[in-house]
């Protein structure tokens, strides 16, 4: 592909700036999904790039993200499991089961339905090539979560968030610089237990998000959020294979899609 | 690009959305996830909602859950304390003495119609019948407060010898009790103490 970005992992240190990808071909303001090809592409061909991007959309779970987990598995990765009853978020209320001695715990059902819808999301973009960060201020997983970036060809960002990355990324890293398209947070909160910046600056920048939100977390501005623990070790990790699995899919989907059409136009160039 | 910075006012969606009604931004330029956040929204529209004032009075709307068994549990942490063994938790179908108790009293409930403190008592027993010794609760009460009345030091004196007795005696009783059970035809058939507990 001529416009085809290249990728690199973001490597972010305590003390140097986390690396966005620069769009090597346009120097119009974000053009987000701007392909500027040499020549003007055939009719043909145009609607079938609509339609590689237009048919996924008319089925409820094109990518089969529903076989991926069951409300057994998040049971048994103490998804659940939420904090004290004094730390509970009162936007968090209409997600919880009930309270067991003074812990909350949080409604499996619901949380598998805003999971699936959540994927579902994260795959439709990854699908159309968006770019991906995954963000948690957990210590504990930070590695987790790079790896997970890494293997899935997206990005992370698990140190501290300088004030400016989305909202002053034109300035910081010069203009025309591509910002993601999908936040993911494994953690909403940072290290003090305050709301993570990124969230209000996604939402500033008009950028979707998808978060796992605990029993002490503000649901309201993440777009996609997900009810559940995220503080075990065993949840992180399930959260992680599914998320790495998602954008996976989608990406192979997409590369197989292409591949048909490609070879259905050859099939009618020769006829 | 245009765009809209008020995180507080409408959704992400809403405002691409009426960026695009107004013309300022084109059809071509409309973002990646536009497409499928209108296919697929949230169940529940990512809104900013203001935090509450600071003397609000706050209900607590999430129910406590609580089981039947509770008052069983809560009898037996309060006489025997939290038992020989310690949870463990990395397994999934463990069964902890407490989950033992419980199930036993539960059978001599369904077999027997006695009162809850001599179920108590039996399911004390039945328990050390197969094993699993219990220690009373001494309790903090009795043995750190040091008092001139000459009753109650005599009391806590004797406590232990007494309680030690009270195990053997128990034991023969319960022993005795096994032995008379198959020639009483009203009771239900308990297992006996030769046939190894499941």
């Amino acid at each position: 592909m001529a416009a085809r970005l290249v990728r690199r992992v973001v490597r972010s240190a305590g003390l140097e700036r986390s690396l966005v990808l620069v769009c090597p071909v346009s120097r119009t303001y974000g053009s987000v999904a701007a392909r500027a090809p040499q020549m003007a592409p055939a009719k043909e061909v145009q609607a079938d790039d609509e339609k590689i991007l237009t048919e996924p959309l008319k089925h409820s779970d094109f990518f089969h993200l529903a076989e991926l987990f069951t409300l057994k598995d998040l049971f048994d990765a103490r998804v659940h499991l939420g904090h004290k009853r004094g730390c509970r978020h009162r936007l968090m209320e209409p997600y919880l089961y009930g309270c067991r001695l003074e812990q909350d715990i949080l409604d499996l059902e619901r949380t598998v339905e805003h999971l699936q819808v959540a994927l579902n999301f994260t795959a439709h973009v990854a699908y159309r090539g968006g770019i991906i960060l995954f963000v948690s201020r957990n210590r504990q997983h930070a590695h987790l979560v790079e790896s997970t970036a890494r293997a899935c060809g997206e990005y992370a960002h698990t140190r501290y968030w300088h004030g400016g990355l989305l909202t002053n990324g034109h300035v910081q890293y010069g203009l025309g610089t591509r910002l993601p398209d999908l936040l993911v947070f494994f953690s909403t909160l940072n290290t003090v237990f305050q709301q993570h910046v990124a969230i209000r600056d996604a939402a500033k920048m008009n950028i979707p998000t998808v978060g796992i939100v605990d029993s002490d977390c503000n649901p309201s501005l993440v777009t996609y959020p997900v009810p559940g623990n995220d503080d075990s070790p065993a949840a992180l990790e399930l959260y992680c294979r599914l998320f790495r699995l998602t954008v996976n899919r989608a990406k192979d989907k997409r590369r197989q899609v292409e591949l048909l059409y490609q070879l259905k136009g050859k099939d009618e160039a020769r006829q | 690009m245009a765009g809209s910075r008020l995180e507080k006012l409408g959704t992400v969606f809403t405002r691409i959305r009426n960026l695009m009604r107004a013309g300022v931004l084109k059809e071509a330029d409309r973002p990646i996830w536009y497409d499928v956040y209108a296919a697929f929204p949230p169940k529940k529209e990512p809104v900013y909602q203001k935090p509450m004032g600071r003397f609000r009075k706050v209900e607590d709307n999430v129910q406590e859950i609580l089981y039947k068994e509770d008052v069983i549990r809560a009898k037996f942490f309060e006489i025997y304390g939290n038992g020989p063994r310690a949870f463990d938790l990395t397994k999934a179908n463990f069964v902890s003495t407490s989950q033992r108790f419980l199930e036993k009293y539960q059978e001599l409930e369904k077999a027997a119609n006695l009162s809850e403190e001599a179920l108590l008592e039996e399911t004390g027993k039945a328990l050390l019948a197969e094993g699993l010794i219990l220690r009373r609760r001494t309790g903090g009460f009795g043995m750190a407060v040091q008092t001139s009345d000459s009753s109650v030091s005599t009391d806590t004196e004797n406590q232990r010898p007494v309680l030690e007795m009270k195990l053997k005696d128990m034991l023969e009783e319960r022993q005795n009790v096994m032995s008379s059970l198959p020639q009483s035809s009203d009771k239900e058939n308990i297992p006996s103490q030769s046939t190894p507990s499941a």
